[in-house]
């Protein structure tokens, strides 16, 4: 196992997004098709590699799921390479490993999604595959039995492992609770037991169809030839049934409330502090990016400073925010050994105050500017990367220019629209607070940070009720 | 999506390495290739430069031939803490200046440490080169260890081990399990160190690795990206050429003597929900081998996709675990070929075991198929190609056969490598290593009383 200094921002930052003041970082060129039912094809043809890839949205996604029954376009995601076409579930990942190829089906919140990627002259198959698994998916019971099973024995394997990983699932349930965006897009082990095959199959005619498809592909690949697979393989798709998910606006919330989740025997605390953020195609975007950024996106941020260099509190803190159709979740989140649980939150609360009171610099938002600026081209550097933009950008009705202009507004923003900037994060007094770790030890100092719930991490959901 | 269980994520980062040692088809050559150039200063710092002008950014790679396997009792998890350590002050700078200097310049930094390397990583808008070497060239120079981040760091440290062993179960299972697998050879240490030598360690102990491992002729620096070859030869002249070159460090000469019997251990948990079975077996391999390619074919062949043997057996055909899969780690020594199945709450121990025990001597008694072998080809293929098509995995790559393989262009040998690789090689070295009389069998057990947090981190 290899010990890393510090886990990669990337990794678990929503969508930090970052380059070279003086580079003219651009999309590369591409072509866009409209099919006949509504679908839009994406092309991006690159000789670099020989890879091609492919990165596919179907508009709809959790936010459609029934209630109670949370998951469902994930598993359905996940079921449509479980048997497509002509082949069993065994023939068609014999036929995706034999050609050293990738393929990957889920469901994130918004849209389904899929992602491959295989050697160039294997693009055809790729195609193929793809279609067959959108438009003819076997959807046999015994596969889905199996994979429903898998899905809640995964998520108390999950439970069993680093609960970094877990944190942020329960943040949002917290914060989001009774709201849309606090379901968790995989459902919890309640929520997928209740599923059956019928409900993929209903969820599939009413949320799945050509026109809430978006298909690019990026890579070496001949472009004539792929446009026409494409048409043939989509355009006659027929439209989705149902209706797009609706979600209304979340308001910011004032006050606290705290949430206690219980493992026994935990040696560290895992905690975050959140609020509701900011949305997709915010003007104030890039202020904010550059506010994240010198407060809790990079090494040495405030708060990876103070909980980290400084105090030697813990191994990394850092803060994020997650933009959707709707505001999403920002959020601060760190973790400490279980004797400085009140040591480490405080330090990162007055941290918060300290952002708010003094504000950021001119030589830390210079350095913030260069340093978003320095990091943005590697996220832009392969077919997968390029591909998921485009799909991404189409899924947002956003347009070129907010890839082309991003970091143009990043040099552009003045002193006064990062200070107002700053109020993405909230006040300390306004936030909802979730704490994993050892319930029996720590219990008092959670209770001081506002009113509690608790609730245990072997409890099969991921919020308290 | 679903959450990847650290298991997945360690069983891919841990095959990471070995997958940039995939194959290119025998045809294809790797566009932009014929750019790279290598020279080695008198310091005995060899440096491997890749022009590669697709996106206006560059990355700095330092390979310390260091790693745990270095180390001895009492100062384990010494080359970790010191790549903390790295970062943190040097005669010329305070502490903190090293990162501060270097994202105010628009970069990026990391760095791992295993059983075997210290790998340091910039990444940068090109425009910053000066800036990297010069912080480079400072800390390889001048490091200077202030006592109270020392102790800061520790902490740190500490806070590291406890969200990866600590807390996590399969990462718990594997440190005793490495214990236990290796008797004799250094690979028993846990690259993060036992707590009680994270406490242990003195100044001087860190003052003496860094004269000793943090040396020139002990180091191989790469760069990849949007750089002119000439322009790096000149800074690394002007930066790293008045480096003094230090005595070669002793040489790793122990053997671990053959296993003649499993070796058996459990951990039991209390707040466990899922049951883990691991099995660790000796390669007998290193990462230079002429053998390598074979283990990781085979290992390929065993985990890798939804159609690999594992997987179908286990997790789809009887459905014992959520979880089926298997790494082979790559180092300078011989290291350990890892089986594992994550089991469902309440899951049968003593089943997965039959079953993965019936996996492994399938592939000893009949061998694979000329499909499978294919198919292993394939997916290497892919890996290697996916490593080329970013600055990042092209400095990684050349890194890694430079130090392993003792030359960077190896990397562009391997096609050959691996054709020259026959099902007979496979089931051969199956035959050999999948022997119940050579793994370490470890179990995690969920068990019902819980214990306290004081009896499980003494001393913190």
């Amino acid at each position: 196992m290899s010990f890393f200094r510090n886990v990669s921002i990337a990794l678990v930052a929503a969508f930090a997004f970052n380059s070279a003041i003086a580079a003219d970082i651009k999309l590369p060129d591409y072509q866009t098709v409209t099919l006949d039912n509504g679908a839009t094809v994406l092309l991006m043809p690159r000789k670099d590699v020989p890879l091609v890839a492919a990165n596919i949205a179907v508009r709809g996604g959790a936010l459609a799921d029934a209630a109670g029954k949370e998951g469902t376009a994930d598993l359905l995601g996940e079921m449509l390479s479980k048997g497509a076409g002509s082949r069993s579930a065994l023939q068609f990942a014999q036929t995706v490993d034999g050609a050293g190829g990738s393929l990957g089906f889920g469901s994130s919140r918004e849209a389904i999604i899929a992602n491959a990627q295989f050697l160039s002259k294997d693009s055809a198959l790729m195609l193929s595959l793809l279609a067959d698994a959108l438009l003819r998916p076997t959807m046999d019971s015994a596969e889905f039995d199996k994979l429903r099973k898998r899905a809640i024995d995964g998520i108390a394997n999950a439970k069993d492992s680093d609960p970094r990983q877990l944190i942020g699932t329960y943040t949002g349930g917290w914060l989001f609770r009774g709201h849309p965006y606090g379901r968790s897009t995989g459902g919890d082990e309640t929520s997928l037991a209740t599923i059956t095959l019928s409900d993929l199959q209903a969820f599939r005619q009413q949320q799945m169809g050509g026109d809430r498809l978006i298909i690019a592909i990026a890579g070496d690949f001949d472009a004539t030839a792929v446009t026409a697979q494409l048409k043939q393989s989509f355009g006659a798709w027929p439209k989705a049934s149902g209706g797009l998910p609706a979600v209304e606006a979340k308001a910011r919330e004032t006050g606290r409330r705290v949430l206690l989740i219980d493992k026994p025997g935990a040696t560290q605390t895992y905690f975050a502090l959140a609020n509701v953020g900011s949305k997709r195609g915010d003007p104030a975007e890039a202020a904010q990016d550059l506010v994240q950024t010198a407060f809790g996106g990079r090494f040495t941020s405030m708060l990876n400073t103070e909980l980290r260099v400084k105090s030697g509190l813990t191994y990394g803190a850092r803060s994020g925010i997650e933009r959707a159709s709707q505001p999403g979740p920002v959020a601060i989140s760190s973790f400490t050994k279980t004797e400085t649980t009140k040591a480490a939150i405080d330090l990162a609360i007055a941290t918060l105050d300290r952002l708010h009171k003094d504000g950021l610099d001119a030589a830390t938002i210079d350095s913030a500017k260069r340093y978003v600026a320095g990091q943005y081209a590697p996220g832009l550097e392969t077919a997968p990367q390029l591909a998921a933009q485009l799909v991404d950008m189409t899924l947002y009705g956003d347009s070129r220019e907010t890839i082309d202009g991003y970091l143009g507004n990043i040099a552009a923003a003045t002193p006064a629209q990062i200070a107002a900037a700053r109020a993405v994060f909230p006040e300390s007094k306004d936030l909802a607070i979730v704490a994993i770790g050892d319930a029996a030890t720590i219990r008092d100092v959670i209770k001081s940070y506002g009113p509690l719930t608790e609730m245990k991490l072997t409890d099969p959901r991921f919020s308290p009720n | 999506m679903r959450l990847l269980s650290l298991a997945c994520a360690i069983a891919l980062g841990l095959s990471s390495v070995a997958a940039q040692a995939a194959t290119p088809q025998p045809s294809a050559k790797v566009p932009g290739s014929e750019a790279i150039v290598s020279k080695t200063l008198a310091n005995g710092l060899k440096i491997v430069v890749w022009p590669d002008h697709d996106i206006p950014n560059a990355n700095y790679y330092t390979f310390y031939k260091v790693g745990s396997r270095n180390e001895y009792p009492g100062i384990t998890g010494l080359a970790h803490y010191f790549e903390h350590m790295m970062f943190n002050g040097t005669t010329k700078r305070a502490p903190g200046e090293f990162d501060r200097q270097m994202e105010a310049a628009g970069g990026s930094n990391n760095a791992s440490t295993s059983n075997d390397l210290t790998i340091y990583t910039d990444w940068f808008p090109s425009s910053a080169l000066e800036t990297i070497f010069d912080l480079e060239g400072d800390r390889m120079a001048n490091l200077s260890f202030d006592p109270k981040v020392v102790e800061s760091e520790r902490e740190v440290v500490f806070s590291e081990r406890r969200s990866s062993i600590d807390n996590d179960n399969f990462g718990t299972l594997m440190e005793q399990m490495q214990a236990t697998a290796w008797t004799a050879h250094p690979y028993q240490f846990p690259t993060i160190g036992w707590p009680s030598d994270i406490e242990g360690w003195k100044l001087d102990d860190l003052k003496k690795f860094f004269k000793t491992y943090y040396a020139p002729n002990n180091a191989v620096l790469v760069v990849a990206g949007d750089v002119d070859p000439a322009q790096v030869f000149a800074l690394a002249d002007k930066y790293l050429a008045s480096l003094p070159k230090q005595p070669e460090p002793t040489p790793i000469t122990t053997v671990e003597p053959e296993q003649q019997g499993e070796r058996r251990l459990v951990v039991e948990r209390a707040d466990a929900q899922s049951p883990i079975v691991a099995y660790a077996f000796h390669s007998g391999i290193g990462a230079g081998s002429k053998e390598f390619p074979t283990l990781e074919l085979l290992t390929t062949i065993l985990s890798q996709g939804e159609s690999s043997r594992l997987h179908q057996r286990l997790v789809e055909k009887e459905q014992a675990a959520t979880q089926a899969g298997a790494f082979a780690e790559a180092g300078f020594d011989p290291g350990l070929l890892w089986i594992y199945a994550m089991l469902p709450p309440g899951g049968d121990m003593a089943k997965v075991e039959t079953l993965l025990d019936d996996e492994l001597a399938k592939v000893a008694r009949d061998g694979v198929t000329a499909a499978e072998l294919d198919k292993a080809r394939n997916l290497k293929a892919s890996a290697f190609w996916r490593g080329m098509a970013t600055i990042n995995g092209k400095a990684r790559a050349l890194g890694t056969y430079e130090v392993f393989n003792g030359d960077y262009r190896k990397l562009f040998d391997a096609p050959a490598a691996y054709d020259a690789v026959t099902a007979a090689d496979v089931q051969a070295l199956a035959k050999k290593i999948l022997r119940i009389q050579n793994r370490t069998t470890g179990l995690l057990k969920p068990v019902a009383a819980a214990a306290t947090a004081a009896d499980k981190e003494a001393a913190k």
